[in-house]
């Protein structure tokens, strides 16, 4: 056979749009982060506490009083572990990728119910975007729509898309032919039988749709987090890629009650906008009164009553966003003069932890120093894209020039290296110290047994697993003896956890500068030969013509260094601090460190 | 008042329907065009529907009738021929202005209720007239109204659901009265209820009709129904009518035997009357005996309950009192039991010779 350039093709078209359709992706980029921004800025405005009523009150009037103090709870829940603000953003981009899938999926599903023909090209075109992983088209649509909310969305859109379509359509085809033959009979025209028949009629599967992408939306919001969409998505993928089982559980159960909450929400609402289930309900209702009278936990208000709950309480949450919007920004503290003017500089990290510490530093300095930071949590093949599209102006952890040498040798031409500011980094096997007698890599030899003949390795794709199964298990006569396990850093990290806390016998891939080597006593099995090679530089790089239009930032990010003292000093800080207060902890580290920001940014 | 004519017509599902209609006229049967994959559900239906008529089309499932039903208001587009309404072609119209002949002339009334499940009874009722755009106020009170006249008073806040299968017909025929509409197109609309109340809706509909005096076309597979009903009959056999009467003539001239193996069943003394058993009196009747008498459109069953108490041929009546005939038991036996023959002498060691 021979070899059909499909991946070609694609990668050639990709560019092709990029160049031509530029204009249509940032409209749409703009309409959606608008939207996006726009419902974001209204559910973040009121307090916690208060909105979480005004959900409780909906619940109540939608299904009881138990799914009222059920929902309350949930929602205290998820302020009280600290993740309301990133619950909110999650909530606004379900809502926004809920909002247009609907507004695509109804009218494509009102058009496939009435063309067979359109049905059946539909069909396999709705098959595609369900089946397809998301992070195929996450990239391309990085490229297209650049970091944050938007591919997230856009994402979310197409995997949603298609039970939307296809509820649509079921739901009206099973429209009883002989009621929409009685409506044509009495001469009512299409639009109209459409409307007061076969909509009306079609709700309740309409609505199991909504509901059904509402939830696919919701279990797409960690893949939106590897791109930049933030909110509870970013800590899941945050506690995944540090194996902080803690964050990670915090913010899945926050995860889980949102979706709890709009499924109930979506599902009473579907029985409630639709008059079939209206009367249902009333039947259900008449039916449970005549056997057991009034039940206090079923009780449910009047609409009119919810109203007026859900009307004061917005009213409340609105006078005091008032109130509040009236307190003063947090002026920016520190002595240097004040180069940035405002100017906006968007930084991008890969959640990983020296990553994580000269971002935050470096947002603080700059911000001493007059620069709006944003900085944006992404995956490494997403930060790249984003870094090439300009969307993102700069990032601190490349590293160079093997780790991430196929990134750098596809985006070169769009890159301007600043310069290693930390290094040499090692790449090496390591082992808990209690490991007695297990110091270099020619002591792994003869003693497979204890180690069950197995090498803890990271992701197959990774440059260190090619050395490492290529060269250093040849080079010190492993190989056959050892089998490298492939797998996940987290999952790696959480082998190694285990394994430590029953000090059970394990060896690890695991690079320099890394924290588990602050968190857990252990050794660096050394290179005698010299297998692993010269290690990388943590490189800064940053969208080409940055240094152009920031000639100042230039000029501190290329002097940029950090020895691994003050690294682990700082990354200990931020460990310390907690998620959330990165920057508090790097203002507490700089008081430490005093003539550091002089010497940073002079 | 509106007369309907239709105009051989015919209705063929498939590919290239003229040909095959082409072949149907020149005498092509309906298997012929199965094997082409063309079904014929019509073949070359001619009628008239006069003012105020109940036209019944007879026929077992698949003979057409449905079918031919859903031509006369257009909800099926002919493939030859015309449907002529108040001398108006329908087929020649734009889908726009047959939606507002629908609206305003024609009503239906179909098999299985066709109730809207997510309207009230009133909201169903005033169905027609939504349609149209007759302001809420005067919908509801024609719907109120029309719900009276079937005798649905006080149900108007129920549910469909809520309701028999009977009451839920009596919605749907209150739906299409409510629109004043002149012409009825009812679709085996009592096929679906218990004998009882079948019987209870077609007394109601032929009060209703006494006084409404619509033109209706009835479906239906039940012969008895269709002569309890009918002023005039279409039995419909494999898309074609074989026989365009009214009862008497099918029931005493059936056309084939396919229609006569129909009439078996036909409870013929609620069929016949009066004037169509009668024979001349031999010598002129005593007016003045004083015995029950009978009018021309007794039924049969009531006239053998008259004859049973008269001690001699019952007498048939004009409304003037004059004499149109007699009727004596011989004769009212024989045509219960279908035997014209007159009957024959006792011969030798018989008793009696009985008719089956």
């Amino acid at each position: 056979m021979p070899r059909l350039p499909l991946g070609p093709w694609v990668d050639s078209s990709v560019d092709w749009l990029q160049a031509q359709l530029a204009w249509l992706f940032d409209a749409v980029s703009a309409a959606v982060t608008g939207l996006y921004d726009g419902i974001d800025a209204v559910l973040s405005a009121p307090e916690p506490l208060l909105f979480a009523g005004i959900l409780a009150v909906v619940a109540w009037w939608l299904r009881g009083l138990s799914a009222g103090v059920l929902a309350f709870a949930g929602f205290a829940l998820v302020d009280s572990i600290e993740l309301w603000d990133d619950a909110m953003s999650t909530l606004s981009l379900v809502l926004v990728a809920t909002l247009v899938t609907l507004a695509i999926a109804i009218p494509l599903g009102i058009w496939a119910a009435r063309s067979k023909t359109v049905s059946a090209v539909m069909r396999p075109v709705l098959d595609f975007m369900q089946t397809m992983p998301a992070m195929v088209y996450l990239i391309p649509g990085i490229i297209f729509f650049g970091v944050g909310v938007v591919p997230g969305i856009i994402a979310t859109i197409i995997f949603a898309l298609p039970p939307g379509v296809r509820m649509t359509e079921l739901g009206i085809r099973q429209v009883d032919g002989e009621l929409v033959e009685a409506a044509e009979a009495f001469g009512t025209s299409p639009r109209a039988t459409l409307l007061r028949v076969q909509l009306p009629l079609a709700l309740p599967t309409i609505m199991a749709g909504v509901n059904q992408v509402i939830m696919l939306g919701l279990s797409m919001v960690v893949i939106a987090g590897m791109v930049g969409g933030g909110g509870l998505g970013g800590a899941v993928y945050r506690a995944i890629g540090n194996v902080d089982i803690g964050l990670g559980f915090e913010a899945g159960v926050s995860i889980v009650i949102l979706a709890m909450y709009l499924d109930r929400m979506t599902g009473a609402l579907g029985r409630q906008v639709s008059p079939l289930g209206r009367r249902a309900l009333a039947k259900a209702r008449a039916a449970v009164a005549a056997r057991t009278g009034a039940k206090v936990w079923g009780h449910r208000p009047q609409p009119v009553t919810a109203l007026v709950g859900v009307v004061v309480l917005a009213l409340v949450a609105g006078g005091m966003g008032f109130l509040g919007a009236g307190s003063p920004a947090t002026a920016t503290a520190g002595g240097g003069k004040n180069t940035g003017h405002g100017k906006e500089i968007s930084l991008g990290y890969i959640p990983w932890d020296e990553g994580i510490a000269s971002t935050f530093l470096w947002k603080e300095l700059l911000e001493r120093r007059g620069y709006e930071v944003e900085t944006r949590q992404l995956e490494a093949g997403a930060l790249y894209t984003g870094l090439a599209g300009g969307q993102i102006d700069f990032q601190t952890d490349a590293w160079l020039p093997v780790t991430h040498a196929q990134y750098w040798e596809k985006y070169r031409n769009k890159l301007e290296d600043l310069g290693s500011w930390y290094g040499p980094t090692s790449l090496e096997l390591s082992v808990p110290s209690y490991m007695k007698g297990v110091d270099s890599l020619d002591d792994l030899k003869g003693r497979s047994g204890e180690f069950k003949g197995r090498i803890i390795g990271i992701e197959p794709s990774a440059g260190m697993m090619g050395i490492l199964k290529d060269k250093v298990l040849n080079d010190y006569g492993l190989k056959g003896e050892y089998k490298v396990v492939d797998g996940s850093t987290p999952g790696m990290l959480a082998e190694l956890k285990r394994a430590y806390d029953k000090k059970e016998p394990v060896v690890v891939t695991l690079w320099s500068p890394h924290w588990a080597y602050s968190t857990y006593d252990l050794k660096k099995l050394k290179d005698p030969k010299g297998s692993w090679g010269k290690g990388d530089g943590v490189h800064t790089l940053a969208r080409k013509g940055f240094t152009a239009d920031n000639p100042e930032v230039g000029a501190w990010l290329k002097n940029f260094e950090l020895t691994e003292k003050q690294l682990t000093d700082l990354e200990a800080a931020i460990q310390q601090s907690g998620k959330g207060k990165e920057q508090e902890a790097v203002r507490g580290w700089l008081e430490k460190n005093p003539g550091l920001p002089e010497k940073l940014t002079p | 008042m509106s007369r309907l004519q239709a105009d051989h017509l015919y209705k063929v599902f498939g590919r290239r329907p003229d040909e095959a209609v082409k072949k149907l006229a020149d005498g092509a049967d309906r298997d012929e065009l199965r094997a082409d994959g063309t079904t014929a559900a019509v073949i070359d239906a001619s009628f008239v529907v006069e003012p105020g008529q109940i036209f019944v089309v007879m026929g077992l499932s698949g003979s057409g009738k449905s079918t031919l039903l859903r031509m006369l208001n257009g909800l099926l587009e002919p493939t030859a021929g015309r449907v002529l309404f108040d001398g108006k072609d329908l087929t020649a119209l734009s889908p726009r202005d047959l939606r507002t002949v629908r609206s305003t002339k024609i009503s239906m009334v179909f098999q299985h209720f066709a109730l809207f499940p997510h309207r009230s009874v009133l909201e169903n009722a005033a169905y027609g007239l939504e349609v149209q755009g007759v302001p809420r106020a005067e919908r509801e009170a024609r719907a109120v109204e029309a719900l009276e006249l079937c005798g649905l008073a006080g149900w108007e806040k129920s549910w469909p659901d809520e309701l028999s299968g009977g009451m839920q017909q009596r919605v749907g025929l209150a739906r299409a009265l409510a629109t004043d509409a002149d012409l009825l197109l009812m679709d085996e609309s009592f096929s679906a209820l218990d004998p009882l109340i079948r019987r209870d809706m077609q007394d109601q509909l032929l009060e209703l009709q006494k006084r409404l005096k619509k033109t209706i076309v009835f479906i239906t597979h039940d012969l008895n129904e269709a002569m309890r009903l009918g002023d005039r009959i279409a039995v419909m056999r494999d898309g074609r009518i074989v026989q365009l009467g009214t009862a008497e003539d099918i029931l005493i001239r059936p056309a084939n035997d396919y229609v006569a193996s129909f009439i078996q069943d036909v409870d013929r003394s609620r069929v016949l009357t009066a004037a169509s058993v009668m024979t001349t009196p031999e010598h002129p009747a005593p007016d003045s005996c004083g015995c029950e008498t009978v009018g021309p459109d007794t039924l049969v069953a009531d006239l053998c309950a008259v004859s049973a108490r008269v001690p001699h041929p019952v007498a048939v009546k004009d409304t003037d009192g004059a004499v149109l005939g007699v009727v004596p038991q011989s004769r009212l036996i024989g045509f219960i039991g279908d035997e014209q023959r007159p009957p024959l002498a006792c011969a030798t060691g018989t008793e009696v010779i009985s008719h089956a």
